[in-house]
């Protein structure tokens, strides 16, 4: 009975590493240069979850883990800045400059459901509490 | 649903049977020996009443839960009543042994 | 002697009652746990499939008792319906939405408190025969 708690705990952990991902999007919204400085449009991180066999209950129920977080490679959105020191030189995109192109309207929509699938798996950890104090009671 | 509704009926919840007076004491000897008897197979039949609608709920029939709290508690109640009953008769019984003769 | 103490009641009956809701109680929750991972399927465990177990388990001691026989303590009416708990595990052909399934948690949780309380009543009845005070 108490391993429905470990499961559910490893979705409170995974879907907060979920959270973490989208608020890291969103954050970099306008990022053009990546962490050595070179000019690279920020590319938006995915957690990618999977069943994870370590956390378990009876009947195979398992829990979730993020397997990995996976960098996103989308063509940057273009915007016309010709005197941005970032702008494109020559090619087809001269005097444009690379954004990230994160869509902040689905961005947010996975914060709601990230909060949505968080409250469930709380819910689930109150039920799981008080179905094991009600047996508590047996003894008393 | 029937072997529920039967408890409804049963004479235990009568006051009629309490009243002692004119009831089991005109009807002959050993009368308050069946009237315990009776009530005690009546508590009993309380007692499988009660099961049976707990099985039914617990095998999926149509019994709703608060019939069956109700039965239960009926069935309980009956039992403690009983019990106290004995544990007068009991009392009594000592009583009557510590009559000096 | 003693067992037979038990298995009058409908203690026995309501102990498989309260197992089964909480072994159901930690697949629905692996479910809930699963909700964003991609490729899973909801699983279950029948209701139906305990209850016709249990319906079984029930005419099993019923003419266990109507015998007469003193009841062999190897041949528990009831072991059969918890071991066969692992074979009434269903997976869902359609994922089953998050309130289905949070439904299903708090029904669960219901019939598992209703079982528990019943057995304690009925424990403290067993409790007041014994000790001779209502």
């Amino acid at each position: 009975m108490l391993s429905a708690l470990d499961v559910s705990t490893s979705a409170l952990v995974a879907q907060q590493v979920r959270l973490s991902a989208i608020a890291n999007n969103i954050a970099n919204l306008s990022t053009t240069h990546d962490e050595t400085g070179a000019v690279r449009p920020y590319q938006p991180r995915y957690p990618i979850f999977e069943t994870d066999e370590a956390v378990h209950g009876p009947y195979g129920t398992s829990g979730v883990k993020v397997a990995s977080v996976k960098i996103a490679d989308v063509e940057p959105r273009w915007k016309y800045q010709p005197t941005h020191p970032d702008a494109a030189k020559e090619g087809p995109h001269a005097g444009y400059v690379p954004y990230p192109n994160i869509d902040l309207m689905s961005e947010f929509t996975d914060a709601l459901e990230t909060t949505r699938a968080y409250e469930a798996n709380l819910g689930v950890i109150d039920v799981t509490k008080e179905m094991v104090q009600q047996t508590l009671r047996i003894l008393v | 649903m029937s072997a529920v509704n039967s408890i409804q009926a049963s004479p235990l919840t009568q006051p009629r049977v309490l009243s002692g007076a004119n009831g089991p004491g005109a009807s002959g000897e050993s009368s308050f020996k069946s009237f315990l008897l009776d009530s005690i197979g009546q508590v009993n039949s309380m007692q499988q009443d009660a099961n049976r609608a707990v099985e039914q709920l617990a095998t999926g029939g149509e019994v709703s839960p608060a019939e069956v709290f109700t039965a239960v508690q009926k069935a309980d109640l009956a039992f403690h009543m009983m019990m106290q009953v004995r544990n007068k008769l009991v009392q009594a019984y000592q009583d009557v042994q510590n009559i000096r003769v | 002697m003693i067992s037979n103490l038990f298995n009058a009641t409908t203690i026995p009956v309501l102990e498989q009652v309260v197992n089964f809701a909480q072994m159901r109680h930690q697949v629905l929750a692996g479910n809930i746990a699963n909700l964003d991972t991609p490729g899973y399927r909801t699983r279950d465990l029948s209701t139906d499939a305990f209850q016709d177990s249990l319906r079984r388990a029930l005419e099993t001691r019923d003419e266990q008792t109507a015998s007469f026989a003193p009841p062999d303590a190897a041949l528990n009416p009831f072991a059969p319906v918890k071991a066969g708990l692992e074979g009434i595990l269903r997976h869902d052909d359609d994922n089953v939405g998050l309130e289905q399934q949070l439904m299903e948690i708090a029904k669960n949780e219901m019939r598992h408190n209703l079982a528990l309380t019943i057995m304690n009543n009925q424990l403290q009845l067993i409790g007041a025969a014994i000790s001779e005070r209502a």
